[in-house]
């Protein structure tokens, strides 16, 4: 097919634009725009076009646009009978299409207003939340059989039972490096047996909170966060809502409660397994007999380095619940929201449990525990 | 006549196990408003999505501008796929991008306009489905019903097709947008010369612009012609259909 084309003729003081071709989006290439007399008595002939769409009329109309000429001031021609429904179609909503493509321009001041607006936004919406919360739990305490036992008890499954593998395997991964990292400086004095007090301390106090914490955070926030935004979704929670079931006391209490028990029992778990993790490396690398080490770890580890450690956990699963929870409640109705919401709640629980985690530090240093 | 823009022979489908189609084929004339309609659970939308080339039936074949769906190399469905748009139910508009972003993917994708032509007529054809000029920048999210239906048919219809699928296009409207919409789809399809197929229940949408009508039953072709044609047969579920319209008139 013929690449679309325009001609200029004379014709009894007229001047005549004959355009030819196929004028579609499949033939993009535009023809040279002729020159065209600024006040010509103007005619448009279209006895040569083979083709025309949409794209082609707009293309054809911006041509003689550009080159000065509005489509009213054009006398048509020739134009085939079964694309002149498209050529009007096109022409009477020219203007709306053609125009300044205008760019939102945003200036400092602008973006650091929206941001700060946004983050007072936030700020109220946690508020509000946490509000809302407070008072079914307070109608829980009131009514303790209303409780959502199936959800909870679903939600412990997928929490706690379905973590325990890779919780355990991670700390103890982290006893073990940390024993041996340890181990390589102990040896250096002979004192091989104080490996068993490092990682100790370091397991029980510091790294199975922080890191099972951290691992709850990706793993249940991110999934709280995508379903409850899928559910918003889809409209379930305002189903729910409709039924006379307030959301909160269905959906985000037993998920909260979930994981402020949940939490506590993968540390524990994971103390164990980091401990474990310390006892293989002593016996391997410093010859630590397993009764030794437990003789060792019995005299030097104190139930209150465990309670430190464990006391944690609760706060942690709070947070965690809460931040889910709420990035989940709040999706806009699209994918995309679903996306980012997830996103911030792994980003924001990591961010709170190591920051809790240093206020910890502070106060316990402070108190002398 | 010239040749058939869809020809659907024998299909059968299966579906986890039950069968959905047992041979049903016919054909769509070019220029044509076909619609398919059958009582639900009759596997129009599954027969709409075979013609597109979403779902692979069991056997038959299924012709789009005498090219077979099926038969096709990847290349030949692309090339295949830019020659009609489809409608989908709910819009299925991207809702990461604004409606003009919308608009303006197809021709980005598959024309070598410029940016910002493609811009440009991303804004016609939102123009021609007649929404207004404030619609352009928003997220789909923002849209009610009927505008998102809009926006999704300046999408289907952003490169020209010669072929336009509409699944459902009235549901979830209320009756002044839906027939708002069927006489904006007669409007374009007359004018642009379309061939339209599409999945109704919407009595209304079938008496106003469908030149002829299918009718899907127990697996097969039940009947095919115009309404007063498909008033001669005698089955339940078509009487049953067109006279709750007849009571509804003479009410």
């Amino acid at each position: 097919m013929a690449e679309p084309s325009l001609l200029l003729k004379q014709e009894d003081g007229r001047t005549v634009i004959i355009a030819s071709g196929n004028w579609t989006h499949d033939h993009v290439v535009l023809p040279k725009t002729p020159e065209i007399p600024a006040d010509a008595l103007l005619v448009l002939d279209g006895t040569r076009i083979e083709g025309l769409g949409t794209t082609g009329a707009y293309r054809l109309m911006n041509t003689l646009h550009d080159a000065g000429v509005s489509p009213e001031r054009l006398e048509l021609r020739g134009i085939p009978s079964s694309v002149l429904p498209i050529w009007n179609l096109v022409a009477q909503n020219y203007t709306q299409a053609h125009g300044v493509i205008e760019k939102k321009s945003t200036g400092l001041l602008y973006r650091f207003g929206v941001g700060a607006v946004s983050t007072l936004r936030h700020m109220a919406g946690v508020a509000n939340f946490v509000g809302r919360l407070s008072i079914e739990m307070f109608r829980l305490l009131e009514k303790p059989s209303s409780f959502r036992y199936r959800e909870f008890v679903a939600q412990m499954e997928a929490i706690f039972i379905y973590a325990i593998p890779i919780a355990m395997a991670m700390i103890f991964l982290l006893g073990l490096v940390f024993a041996y990292l340890m181990g390589v400086q102990a040896q250096k004095f002979g004192a091989n047996i104080y490996v068993v007090d490092g990682v100790s301390a370091a397991v029980l106090r510091e790294l199975s909170p922080v890191i099972v914490a951290i691992l709850v955070a990706g793993r249940t926030g991110a999934a709280i966060t995508a379903q409850l935004g899928t559910m918003k979704v889809n409209e379930e929670i305002d189903a729910l809502s409709i039924l006379g079931l307030s959301p909160y006391a269905v959906l985000v209490l037993p998920r909260i409660l979930a994981l402020f028990f949940a939490l506590p029992l993968l540390v524990f778990l994971g103390d164990l397994a980091g401990l474990l993790g310390g006892m293989v490396v002593s016996k391997t690398q410093l010859g630590l007999e397993y009764s030794q080490y437990w003789d060792r770890l019995d005299s030097v580890l104190k139930m209150k380095t465990f309670w430190v450690g464990i006391s944690k956990a609760p706060i942690f699963a709070i947070f965690i619940g809460l931040i889910a929870c709420r990035m989940g409640m709040t999706v806009a109705r699209d994918a995309r929201s679903v996306g980012e919401h997830t996103t911030s709640t792994v980003v924001q629980s990591i961010v709170a449990v190591i920051v809790l985690n240093a206020i910890f530090a502070i106060v316990f240093v402070n108190l002398d525990i | 006549m010239s040749e058939p823009v869809i020809e659907v022979s024998n299909i059968v489908t299966r579906l986890s196990g039950s069968l959905i189609h047992d041979g049903v084929s016919f054909n769509v004339a070019r220029g044509e408003v076909t619609a398919l309609i059958g009582g639900s659970g009759t596997g129009k939308s599954v027969l709409l999505k075979e013609i597109i080339g979403l779902i692979r039936p069991q056997s038959g074949s299924i012709k789009l501008f005498g090219e077979d769906v099926w038969a096709a190399n990847d290349v030949k469905l692309m090339g295949l796929r830019k020659r009609f748009g489809v409608l989908f139910q709910d819009g299925a508009l991207f809702s990461s991008l604004t409606v003009e972003q919308n608009v303006a993917a197809p021709l980005h994708e598959h024309t070598s306009l410029s940016p910002r032509e493609c811009i440009e007529l991303a804004r016609l054809k939102i123009a021609l489905v007649g929404l207004p000029a404030t619609a352009r920048s928003k997220m789909p999210s923002e849209l009610s019903g009927g505008m998102r239906k809009r926006a999704a048919l300046a999408r289907a219809l952003a490169l020209d097709p010669e072929l336009l699928f509409l699944d459902e296009p009235t549901s979830g409207l209320d009756p002044i947008s839906a027939r708002a919409f069927d006489h904006l789809i007669r409007i374009l399809s007359n004018s642009l010369g379309l061939t339209v197929f599409l999945v109704t229940h919407d009595l209304d949408t079938l008496l106003s612009m469908v030149n002829r009508i299918v009718v899907l039953a127990r697996g097969k072709v039940l009947g095919q012609g115009t309404v007063e044609d498909l008033r001669k047969i005698d089955d339940p579920w078509l009487q049953d259909y067109f006279s709750a319209r007849f009571v509804e008139e003479h009410a």
